[in-house]
């Protein structure tokens, strides 16, 4: 591979797809590729200004304790709405469904604020993912970061998990994306996001304080344990385990999926008790914190997303893989965990996904075990994993190229054309659900696929064209020079035929969408 | 979108003048009926994500049923789940979920019918190998590259299948006609530039097979189908109440109601993955797959009377609920079928029992139907493929697995 094919590679294929004159600056693909090992992503200015995730879950407390103060007020607006006859059984969904309608509507303006506000969030964090995307001078990084948020799934589907989807990309994910994996792997699993997407705040420990006490209540109504609160939930134990660690091969047993379970019990998040002063000490309606924390933490606000709940925590030692692990509260779970991450099918599991990710759909097995070795030698240092990835001949040979992902087809575009990406990210978001990789949504915790199959088909290839033309529709057309358009951004790969199809177009316009929508620009070789 | 001049023509008058001429056009195969003997149509759902079979088919006539399920019991009497109305009788042990009002009217008239304790020969309780096991018709998941319906379609001749999504599905994927179809952006395409994108795609190996389809599917898109619109683009938008399925499910039937239209069709939807506060995801989901099947049969027409339907899912859930109101991957699940052509108004399938002792593994329904029993039964009776061609190319190493006999009515008859 020569100098300006090596250059091409690692700004296409590692990067997020060249900006016009960036593959001039380059002049040593893997020079390149290490020196961002090195520096790390930039761009955390256009994060700064975002909401932390303990402020997210405040202000969605106050919202909840507004909502539910209102709702509980004594007037005649509300018995109207919430205490009427519309919402016993026997009247039709509909009925109801208007009901709910008006019950938001007639909430009353601070409260519809919050709701706003957190709504605007949402798309604030979309506006600021795209504009990084598109002017990132560390795309490998860049790149990286994505491709762990989609390893460590979560969905923006699921109601409670939305508004911490993409600071868990920001809080969990970008400090250790050339860091360890053991510390990237602990911060997800207590980040809001994901104990919130797989259930886990609401697992509770069967024998610990709170299940017990449950557990009793319900023996009292004469209830059985069945469908109430009070038990385990097995989801986010069972993906640690298949998806985020050891795979699906790994080698794992039911028996290991309930114990991490448990032993993961109490690892929650803050609820809006905890921020009402009023509620923490007193009794009520609302039970002590006490009942809730460690005896230290008691009458303090929680300063973290994340809280361990030692009274839900399921007592006693676990089994895991073969290793026993003492009672230990959080230190337990963490422990597994981080034995997890340095278990060899973890090893295997994530040098197959990076290099399948950044070679080929299927990677030379000699690269696969070169990156596995060194992330055992290396305690789940990454940076020392994606070294000896683009330090290996097997990720310049002939053999690697990869099909762009709809999202790798929309920022490629965005680059290429210096598309300004403005302050209203709905339009893109829209765009990405129509390809098919809506942002933050992928249709199951495994995340989008990484492989060809799974995204060229007819009606895909159809829509890449349709946003092609509306994406080349939003390129500023002043001083392009379309041909040398092309030959910036595809470099040796710009066949002729492409060439004469684009210097042949009837308009800047359509010469700008000849080239996101013709098949050179669809792969990343 | 602003238009260009060349935006003007229409995309139908470039693609009828230009590519029939250069002879790339492809139409629906019109040999169908006179290759294959009968015009059969059948068309399966996936339900990705596990969908709760003793939540959609009670055995509420189960002795162990009111014991283990708690909360999430429901049954013809009423439900223990305040707001939910009573479950629709099927027999003296099996009911219908409230929600599946119009599968329960199609039930009456013998057109459709629930299979109980099903599920495909994998039992590991992983969604994405459960899923690849039931979408690659062997024993085991990653036993194919390809899926069985595809190959179902390439070993009828002149057939061609449709894929409701937009990029194929592993049960579509592999050497049989099919093309894939979803909703479209309404945007028109520059028929100028698909002029010249044309013959860089042919030089393309790896892409020309697609794009010539995505050209020749535009041109055949049916009414129905063109009025089928994207829901729920963007997020913080309110998805319409009754979800993607009634859409993607009409517009199958738009496709596959014509006379030379796709004969298999495959539709998918996510989202039954009911970890917590099942009641209420399931009266919502459940609901949306009553609409999906209401709004197929209706945009079937009189095709109706020649098909059958296939919902299934790729595990059922644990027997107990867990600590958060919903269950956990279990193994024994539910499946539906239905269609004028079914020998319906029953519920199929062999009845495990729900007891505490009675239990796999102590915690799931037993799974006594292998999935392929009924696809490959739905194969023989109703699209008339071969057992030799069924045993060889379709469901390899499946003797295990014995077609479940007498589904059609034609069947019966005969």
């Amino acid at each position: 591979m020569n100098t300006a094919e090596s250059a091409v590679a690692a700004v296409n294929r590692f990067g997020l797809g060249a900006k016009p004159g960036e593959l001039g600056e380059v002049h040593d693909g893997p020079g390149w590729l290490g020196a961002q090992i090195s520096s790390g992503a930039d761009g955390a200015q256009l994060f700064a200004a975002l909401p932390s995730s303990l402020d997210y879950l405040k202000r969605e407390s106050q919202y909840k304790l507004e909502r539910r103060e209102f709702k509980q007020a004594d007037n005649p607006q509300r018995r109207a709405l919430f205490g009427g006859d519309a919402m016993k059984s026997g009247v039709p969904n509909a009925t109801v469904a208007a009901a709910e309608t008006r019950k938001n509507d007639a909430l009353p303006p601070e409260v519809r604020d919050i709701q706003a506000e957190l709504r605007d969030d949402v798309f604030a964090e979309a506006a600021a993912r795209f504009r990084l995307a598109a002017t990132t001078s560390t795309p490998f990084m860049e790149r990286l970061v994505y491709f762990w948020s989609n390893h460590f799934a979560v969905s923006l589907d699921k109601g409670p998990a939305r508004l911490f989807a993409a600071p868990m990309e920001r809080e969990a994910i970008r400090p250790h994306v050339n860091g360890r994996f053991a510390d990237m792997l602990l911060a997800v699993e207590t980040h809001p996001a994901m104990l919130r997407y797989l259930d886990n705040v609401q697992s509770i420990g069967p024998d610990s304080f709170v299940g017990e006490r449950v557990s009793a209540r319900l023996a009292q109504k004469g209830d059985d344990n069945k469908g109430k609160a009070g038990g385990l939930n097995e989801n986010l134990g069972r993906e640690i385990l298949e998806l985020h660690t050891l795979g699906v091969n790994g080698g794992y047993t039911q028996a290991d999926v309930t114990e991490l379970s448990r032993a993961i019990t109490g690892w929650s998040t803050p609820v809006p008790r905890d921020f009402d002063p009023d509620a923490r000490g007193g009794m009520g309606r609302f039970r002590p914190r006490a009942f809730y924390y460690n005896q230290q933490i008691a009458t303090l606000p929680p300063t973290s997303a994340f809280v361990f709940r030692a009274n839900a925590h399921e007592p006693g030692a676990r089994k895991v893989m073969g290793r026993t692990y003492a009672e230990g509260g959080f230190e337990q779970g963490k422990a597994i965990l981080l034995d997890l991450a340095r278990h060899p099918a973890t090893a295997k599991h994530i040098s197959l996904k990076l290099a399948r990710h950044f070679v080929s759909d299927d990677p030379p097995q000699s690269l696969v075990d070169r990156m596995t070795r060194s992330y055992l030698e290396h305690d789940t240092d990454l940076a020392a994993v994606y070294r000896t990835l683009v330090m290996s001949p097997e990720a310049w040979g002939e053999g690697a190229r990869k099909f762009k992902t709809p999202q790798d087809f929309l920022i490629s575009s965005l680059r290429a054309g210096q598309i300004d990406v403005g302050d209203n990210p709905k339009p893109l978001l829209g765009l990405l659900n129509t390809l098919g990789e809506p942002m933050f949504t992928p249709r199951s915790p495994a995340g989008f696929p990484d492989i060809a199959s799974n995204w060229i088909d007819a009606d895909a290839l159809w829509k890449r064209v349709q946003a092609a033309e509306a994406l080349s529709q939003r390129v500023a057309l002043t001083n392009i020079q379309p041909l040398d358009l092309a030959q910036g951004v595809l470099g040796p790969h710009l066949d002729s035929e492409t060439a004469t199809a684009i210097k042949r177009a009837e308009s800047m316009q359509v010469a700008v969408a000849t080239l996101f929508a013709s098949p050179a620009f669809q792969w990343r070789v | 979108m602003a238009t260009s001049i060349q935006g003007r023509i229409s995309r139908r008058q470039f693609l009828g003048g230009t590519l029939a001429a250069a002879g790339a056009l492809v139409l629906w195969p019109k040999l169908t009926f006179a290759a294959t003997g009968s015009d059969t149509r059948f068309l399966m759902v996936l339900l990705r994500g596990g969908l709760d079979g003793l939540e959609a088919v009670p055995p509420y006539g189960d002795p162990g049923y009111q014991q283990i399920r708690g909360a999430l019991a429901l049954s013809p009497q009423g439900s223990n789940q305040p707001n939910v109305p009573p479950a629709h009788k099927l027999d003296n042990v099996f009911a219908l979920h409230p929600s599946l009002d119009y599968a329960s009217q199609l039930y009456a008239q013998g057109q459709f019918m629930p299979l109980v304790a099903a599920a495909p020969p994998y039992w590991g309780r992983s969604h994405f190998d459960a899923q690849d096991c039931v979408e690659n018709g062997t024993n085991e998941p990653h036993g194919a590259q390809t899926g069985w319906l595809n190959r179902c379609v390439a070993a009828m001749p002149g057939v061609e299948g449709l894929a409701v999504a937009t990029v194929m599905p592993l049960t579509m994927r592999g050497p049989g006609n099919v093309t894939s179809w979803s909703p479209p952006l309404p945007t028109q395409v520059n028929p100028i530039l698909l002029q010249r994108l044309q013959p860089l795609y042919a030089a393309d190996t790896r892409l020309s097979p697609f794009f010539a389809r995505a050209i020749d599917s535009q041109q055949n898109e049916p009414v129905a189908a063109q009025g089928a619109t994207m829901q729920g683009v963007g997020i913080g938008k309110k998805k319409a109440n009754l979800g993607q399925l009634p859409v993607l499910m009409g517009a199958a039937g738009g496709f596959m109601a014509k006379l030379d239209g796709p004969r298999v069709g495959f539709v998918e939807d996510n989202g039954w993955d009911t970890h917590a506060n099942e009641a209420a995801i399931l009266n919502r989901k459940l609901s949306e797959l009553d609409a999906g099947l209401k709004a197929y049969r209706e945009a079937m027409g009189d095709a109706w009377n020649r098909t059958i339907v296939v919902v299934v899912t790729e595990f059922g859930r644990t027997a107990a609920v867990n600590g958060t109101g919903g269950t956990d991957h279990g193994t024994g699940g539910a499946m539906f079928l239905a269609g004028g052509a079914l020998r319906g108004g029953r519920v199929a399938g062999q009845w495990p029992g729900i007891g505490r002792s009675e239990l796999y593994q102590n915690r799931d329904l037993h799974a006594t139907t292998d999935l392929r029993s009924v696809f490959k039964g739905v194969l023989a009776e109703h699209l008339k493929v071969s057992d030799s061609v069924l045993e060889s190319r379709v469901f390899p190493d499946s003797g295990k697995a014995q077609p479940v006999e007498g589904l059609t009515r034609a069947h019966s008859a005969a």
